[in-house]
């Protein structure tokens, strides 16, 4: 489903160079549920990034959903993310001053379809996730868990193949914490949507089919 | 999308009120300026409605001390044939002070089968007035000797007060005055509006009555048409003749061309002064705008990426952010309009509808071009916001 390959990235500023992916080749299957783990600062979200079509590797190739996106223009990268990839952010990244029900909708304000659909698509991914009840809610009235269960219904609500997961459970407790884990192995078991999950927690990363550790830009695992 | 954008700006109102006001405010400023500028730009584009070239005024003192109005007629047709004498001089009429371009005013005013018609411009000239500015008769006849005699109340009335009057109708023959008076003048002319407060202003509603000859006691004014090789060496040499004619009178001689200059003067230099410090309010409020949208875009920077995320291109972030400014800008225009139609509906200034209402099309193109204007630059540079960098911010 992905499949990445030689990826080296390398932030310039104007006093130092940050080597922060340095050589990584990865496959990951369509319908696998993969972690990512490793120290802060090894580059993790950067890889997730890459994957995401959000930044652009320094060198490397990239292949999803059998399509090299490398020759990409800004117009095709944002349609490729729009039908094909979710995500999830670890600070939820909901707009504060649109209710739950069109923070949802948001991705599929970027794709053709009448109101109505969006309208119907968005319930029916907040029935998912367990929020049909505070759909007229602003995001600040939300608990932190119920953010990111919003945050996940917008992932979802565009049907992508892959989801990409940058520490979903990282500012929650544990309990809520496994309350957004088994929605997404869930996802993963009935839609068969491939997930790529970044966590700092050794008990999620066990519930995956394959975990992935990076130190310092390379994979050691 | 819009109703995205409007739920968006609807649900942030509090925090774009400054945006709605500044806008409010600058469109209420615009529409004043506009309004001027349309209402001075109608009535300028409209004929004068005489020839002011080479027409010289000169104002006299009566020094006479009697009030026979014989001898009173006899002196001042001896200064008439006297002047008239001159090959130099064209045409001659004797007039009260409020000629054109005189910014003196003689009004009256009354209601006619109901319509209120003041104020009217009250004039009193001489057969040959028209021949003098070379004023165009619209209909029926001018002033002749044969209004002298008898006790006849005949009028010539200008175009405007014609139309007041009577619309499309035809005026000449009809008798018209004060509905609560028995006073009554028979129209036997229509002439074209002249401005005679100059080229910006209105030439309001004329009413033209002749002059009988007791009033040349108090008259004070005698315009004539020169040809065009009257210099100055004639204007001096006219001087002196006056002067021997007219004696231990005030004579001065002035000519209508420079009236005109100065009176338009008059209301181009407030004019100037207008636009002016509307320029710098507009100044300003761009500059205001510009900070605005550009502190918004960097508020709204990790909206923007993870919009950039979700599959907004950049050129849809430029778009939505140009889009809400327009939007915000019609609030506050529909705002502005609903208090800029008071002026036309109260008739607050008695001035046509069609200005307010053409400053007001010019107004709202204004706002938008300067809106558009305003938000293009930091539209692009939310376009060019790095998604991850944006994200990563947060
Ligand atoms: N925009 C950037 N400019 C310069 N350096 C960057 C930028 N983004 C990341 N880096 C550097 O790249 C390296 C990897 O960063 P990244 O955010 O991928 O780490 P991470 O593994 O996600 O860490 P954490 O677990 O703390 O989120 C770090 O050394 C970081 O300083
Ligand atoms: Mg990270």
């Amino acid at each position: 489903m992905i499949r990445l390959q030689n990826i080296e990235k390398v932030y310039r500023t104007d006093t130092v160079e940050t080597l922060a992916i340095n050589g990584i080749s990865l496959d990951i299957a369509k319908g696998e549920f993969l972690s990512i783990m490793g120290p802060s600062g090894c580059g993790k979200s950067t890889l997730l990034n890459i994957m995401g079509l959000l930044d652009e590797p320094s060198k490397g190739s990239i292949k999803i959903a059998d399509q090299d996106i490398t020759r990409f223009s800004d117009q095709q990268l944002a349609k490729f993310r729009n039908q094909k990839l979710g995500f999830i952010f670890q600070s939820y990244h909901l707009i504060n001053d649109l209710q739950v029900l069109d923070n949802v909708e948001l991705p599929l304000l970027y794709r053709a379809g009448s109101a109505k659909e969006r309208r119907e698509l968005a319930t029916e991914a907040l029935a998912k996730v367990g929020l049909s009840n505070r759909i007229k809610h602003f995001p600040t009235q939300l608990s932190g868990g119920q953010r990111q269960r919003v945050a996940i219904a917008r992932a979802i609500v565009g049907r992508p193949q892959i989801i990409l997961a940058d520490e979903p459970t990282g500012n929650l407790d544990s309990a809520m914490g496994n309350e957004i884990m088994d929605i997404l192995i869930n996802l993963n078991k009935n839609d068969g949507t491939t997930i790529v999950m970044v966590t700092h927690d050794e008990n999620m990363a066990h519930k995956t089919h394959r975990l992935v550790r990076l130190f310092d830009g390379s994979q050691v695992q | 999308m819009f109703k995205h954008l409007f739920k968006l700006i609807w649900n942030k109102r509090k925090q774009n009120f400054l945006f709605l006001s500044e806008i409010l405010v600058s469109f209420m400023v615009i529409f004043a300026v506009f309004s001027l500028l349309v209402f001075y730009y109608l009535n300028y584009i409209k004929p004068n409605g005489i020839e002011y070239e080479k027409v010289w005024s000169i104002q006299y003192s009566n020094p006479l001390k009697t009030s026979n109005v014989d001898s009173l007629e006899t002196f001042y047709e001896n200064v008439r044939r006297t002047i008239k004498a001159l090959p130099q001089v064209q045409e001659l009429s004797f007039s009260v002070s409020n000629y054109p371009y005189s910014n003196s005013h003689s009004t009256t005013g009354f209601t006619y089968k109901g319509k209120e018609l003041s104020p009217i411009d009250n004039y009193m000239i001489e057969d040959d007035y028209h021949k003098v500015l070379g004023m165009r008769l619209l209909s029926g006849r001018w002033f002749n000797k044969e209004d002298k005699i008898g006790k006849k109340r005949n009028v010539v009335i200008n175009s405007t007060l014609k139309q007041a009057m009577f619309g499309d109708a035809e005026a000449v023959g009809a008798v018209v005055g004060a509905d609560n008076e028995k006073e009554t003048w028979k129209v036997i002319g229509v002439v074209a509006d002249v401005k005679a407060s100059g080229d910006f202003l209105p030439a309001g509603k004329g009413f033209y009555k002749r002059l009988d000859s007791g009033a040349f006691g108090w008259i004070g004014t005698i315009l004539i048409k020169v040809s065009p090789d009257a210099d100055a060496a004639f204007e001096s040499r006219l001087h002196k003749l006056l002067a021997r004619t007219i004696q231990n009178s005030n004579l001065e001689i002035q000519h209508l061309e420079d009236m005109r200059d100065s009176t338009n003067e008059d209301t181009i230099i407030p004019m100037i002064i207008c636009i002016t410090v509307a320029g710098f309010l507009i100044i300003n409020v761009a500059l205001g705008l510009f900070g605005v949208l550009w502190y918004n875009i960097s508020q709204r920077r990790g909206e923007i990426g993870l919009r950039r995320a979700l599959g907004a291109t950049g050129s849809s972030v430029s778009f939505q952010l140009v889009s809400e400014s327009l939007m915000l800008a019609t609030l506050s225009i529909i705002v502005g309009s609903f208090f800029a139609l008071q002026f036309p509906l109260l008739n607050v200034f008695n001035v046509p509808t069609a200005v307010y209402i053409i400053a007001l099309l010019l107004s709202i193109a204004f706002i938008y071009l300067l809106v558009i204007f305003c938000s293009l630059y930091p539209g692009k540079q939310a376009a060019a916001i790095h998604p991850a960098i944006a994200l990563h911010e947060e």
